[in-house]
C-alpha cells in the first residue's frame, strides 16, 4: 500500500494529542505520515501545568516551502484537527487548495474541533472560517454534535433532526460525515451515546447508489479522556481508505478501535488506587500497548444502516 | 513492559531522521516514547532544499520545565542525537543529569555526529568533556570515536569520568578496518563493561563484519541508535545477541529501502534522497522481530 498522509496538528512531548495520537496508529497501519507540528507542547492543556511554543502562519508557510521546493507536495490524504489561530487556518485552506491542484484525488479528512457540551473551546471567529472555507474543503468531516449545530445553525433533538443536519453538511462540501457524539437517547439505555454517520457519494459512474445512513449506540465511558477525537479522526482516514463505500465497516472498525485502547486506558489509570480518580498524566491513551487491536480491531459495535433517504 | 524514554532529536515533516527514525520503532516494541524536536525541518539536509525552525536552548528548557512542574520526568531512558549548537548541547547534559538524579538508574544514549560539514568542531570539546562523561551507551563511528578517545586503542578506553554507573557500553558502528570477508564488508566492533555486585569489572567484546552497501542513507544511524537501546534493554548482559538484531534490523531496513529506491529511479539512475527515504512503515515486521543476518563474534 503506497498512501501518503499529511497531518497537521500539535505535538506534545508527553502523552497522546493530536500528532501523537494520529501518525503512530496510522504508521502501524502502513501509511507513510508526513506531520507538521502546531505546536509544541510538553503536554495536553489538560495538565496541571502545560509549557510550549507555538508554529506561526508564516512558519507553516515556510515548512510547506520546503516540500514544494522538492517536489515531494503529492498527498493522497490530509489530515487536520484541533486549531486556535484564523490565520494559521487560512494558511491551512491555501495548502489544501494547492494539494488538491497537484491530486485532485486528494481525500481530506476535517476534525472541526470548535468545542463540546455547549460550549466552544477556540475563539469564536473560528467558526465563519470553518463554515465558509474549510468545511467546503473537506471530504470527510467528523464534527460532534455541538460542532454540527454551530456549523448549519440547527438543533439536534431527534434522529430526524441528525439526518438533516448531515444532508446539510453534505451540501456544504463533505461527502461523508459522522457525528461523533450526540445526546439523542438509546434505545439501550442510558449508558450508552448515539452516533451517525452519512455518506452520499455523488460520482458513481454505473449509476449504482452506495449512499449510506448509519447510526450507532456506543457505551458511554466514565471519565474525560483527551486525544480520543484525534485518533477517532485518523482512524476514520484509515478504514475509509479501506471501505471507501462501506461506512458502515468503516465506522464499526473505528469506534471498535476506540474502544479497545479506552479500555485498556481506564483498566491501567485504575492504578491511581481504589476510590481515587485518576490523573490527566495517568488516563494518557494506552496507544503503544493497544498495536493489535490498532491492526485488526474485534468488533465491538455494529451500526444499523438507516433507511435511505430519497432524492 | 513499562519503558519511558525521553528522546530529543530533529522532527522533520518528511521522511525518516531524528525523532522520525526513532520513534516509531520503538514504540512498535512497545516502549513509550516522549520527544522533544530539537528543529522541526521539512525534510532532511541531503535534499536539494530544506526549510524550517529550529529550538533554542531556552526554549529546550521550557519545554522540560513543563514535564517537570507536572512531576513526570521520570525516565527509564535518554535517547539524544544530532546537535549544531553548543548551547542547547549543554542544556541537553544538564537534563540528563537532572534526569539522573531523579532516576539513578536511568540509561542514557548519546549518538554523537561531529562529522565536519555537519556539526562546527568547537562542538567536540562539549561531546567530550560533558556529553560522553554523562552517557551510558554511545554508537561512534571511527571518525568519532577517533576523537572522542582518551587513548589509541579504538575498542577498549572510552571511560565515563564518573566510574558510578555500573555498565558502560560503546559500539563502533563502522570503521575502515579490514574485514576477514573481504572488502565488500565493514568492521564494526562492540564493548561493554559491567561492575559486578563485589566491585569487580567485567568486559565483554564483540566484533561483526556488516554488509557494505553502495548508497548513502540518512537516518540510519539514528535508527541504529534507538534499536541499540531497545535490544540493550532486553538484552542487558549479552552485548552480542543485542548488537545481532541491532545490525540485523539495519540489514532489513536497508535493503528494503535499496529494492524500493531502485524501483522508483529506473534502471541505470541513481536515487534521489526522497526516493532514498528508509522504509520504515513497511518494514514493521522486521523491526518487531529482526531475522539474524549478522553474527557477532566475541573477542577477548
Amino acid at each position: 500500500m503506497e498512501c501518503r498522509v499529511l497531518s497537521i496538528q500539535s505535538h506534545v512531548v508527553r502523552g497522546y494529542v493530536g500528532n501523537k495520537s494520529a501518525a503512530f496508529p496510522l504508521q502501524v497501519l502502513g501509511f507513510e505520515v508526513d506531520s507538521i507540528n502546531s505546536v509544541q507542547f510538553s503536554n495536553h492543556t489538560g495538565y496541571a501545568h502545560w509549557k510550549g511554543q507555538v508554529l506561526t502562519a508564516e512558519e507553516l508557510n515556510v515548512l510547506y516551502d520546503g516540500i514544494k521546493l522538492n517536489n515531494v507536495n503529492h498527498y493522497d490524504y490530509i489530515l487536520t484537527g484541533y486549531s486556535r489561530d484564523i490565520s494559521f487556518l487560512e494558511t491551512v485552506v491555501d495548502i489544501i487548495k494547492e494539494l488538491k491542484k497537484a491530486n485532485p484525488s486528494l481525500v481530506y479528512v476535517c476534525d472541526p474541533v470548535m468545542g463540546d457540551q455547549g460550549a466552544m473551546y477556540v475563539p469564536e471567529n473560528l467558526l465563519p472560517v470553518y463554515k465558509d472555507k474549510v468545511v467546503p474543503l473537506a471530504d470527510i468531516l467528523t464534527p460532534n454534535q455541538f460542532e454540527a449545530q454551530l456549523l448549519t445553525g440547527r438543533k439536534i433533538n431527534t434522529e430526524e433532526d441528525a439526518i438533516e443536519v448531515m444532508d446539510l453538511l453534505h451540501k456544504m462540501g463533505p461527502e461523508t460525515v459522522v457525528l461523533t457524539s450526540t445526546d439523542l437517547p438509546s434505545k439501550q439505555g442510558d449508558q450508552f451515546l448515539v452516533a451517525l454517520g452519512s455518506q452520499k457519494i455523488s460520482k458513481v459512474s454505473d449509476g449504482t447508489n452506495t449512499d449510506q445512513k448509519i447510526c450507532m449506540d456506543i457505551p458511554k465511558i466514565d471519565a474525560v479522556f483527551v486525544g480520543t477525537g484525534d485518533l477517532f479522526a485518523a482512524m476514520m482516514l484509515a478504514w475509509t481508505h479501506h471501505h471507501p463505500k462501506d461506512l458502515k465497516t468503516a465506522c464499526e472498525k473505528t469506534v471498535s478501535v476506540m474502544h479497545h485502547v479506552i479500555k485498556r486506558t481506564i483498566t491501567y489509570a485504575k492504578m491511581a488506587g481504589p476510590g481515587k480518580r485518576p490523573t490527566p498524566a495517568q488516563l494518557e491513551l494506552r496507544m503503544v500497548q493497544s498495536k493489535a487491536d490498532i491492526e485488526n480491531p474485534a468488533i465491538v459495535v455494529e451500526a444499523k444502516l438507516l433507511q435511505k433517504s430519497s432524492h | 513492559m513499562e519503558c519511558r524514554v525521553l528522546s530529543i532529536q530533529s522532527h522533520v515533516v518528511r521522511g525518516y531522521v531524528g525523532n522520525k527514525s526513532a520513534s516509531f520503532p520503538l514504540q512498535l516494541l512497545g516502549f513509550e516514547v516522549d520527544s522533544i524536536n530539537s528543529v522541526q525541518f521539512s525534510n532532511h539536509t541531503g535534499y536539494s532544499h530544506w526549510k524550517g525552525q529550529v529550538l533554542t536552548a531556552d526554549e529546550l528548557h521550557v519545554l522540560y520545565e513543563g514535564i517537570k512542574l507536572n512531576n513526570v520526568h521520570h525516565y527509564d531512558y535518554v535517547l539524544t542525537g544530532y546537535t549544531r549548537d553548543t548551547s542547547f548541547l549543554e542544556m541537553v547534559v544538564d537534563i540528563v543529569q537532572e534526569l539522573k538524579r531523579a532516576n539513578p538508574n536511568l540509561v542514557s544514549l548519546c549518538d554523537s555526529n561531529l562529522f565536519p560539514q555537519y556539526v562546527p568542531q568547537n562542538l567536540y570539546p562539549v561531546y567530550k568533556n560533558k556529553v560522553v562523561p554523562v552517557a551510558d551507551i554511545i554508537t561512534p563511528n571511527q571518525f568519532e570515536a577517533e576523537v572522542l578517545a582518551v587513548k589509541e586503542d579504538l575498542v577498549s578506553l572510552l571511560f565515563p569520568a564518573s566510574y558510578l554507573c555500573i555498565s558502560y557500553t560503546v559500539v563502533i558502528t563502522s570503521s575502515d578496518l579490514p574485514s576477514r570477508l573481504g572488502d565488500r564488508f565493514l568492521v564494526s566492533l562492540g564493548s561493554q563493561r559491567h561492575v559486578r555486585p563485589d566491585g569487580s569489572r567485567t568486559t565483554e567484546r564483540v566484533r561483526l563484519e556488516v554488509p557494505k552497501v553502495d548508497a548513502v542513507f540518512v537516518g540510519t544511524g539514528d535508527l541504529f541508535a534507538a534499536m541499540l537501546l531497545a535490544w540493550t534493554h532486553h538484552y542487558p548482559n549479552d552485548l552480542k545477541t543485542a548488537c545481532e538484531k541491532t545490525f540485523s534490523v539495519m540489514h532489513h531496513v536497508i535493503q528494503r529501502t535499496i529494492s524500493y529506491a531502485h524501483e522508483l529511479a529506473g534502471p541505470g539512475r541513481r536515487p534521489s534522497p526522497p526516493q532514498l527515504e528508509l522504509r520504515m512503515v513497511q518494514s514493521k515486521a522486521d523491526i518487531e522481530d529482526p531475522a539474524i543476518v549478522t553474527e557477532a563474534t566475541v573477542i577477548s
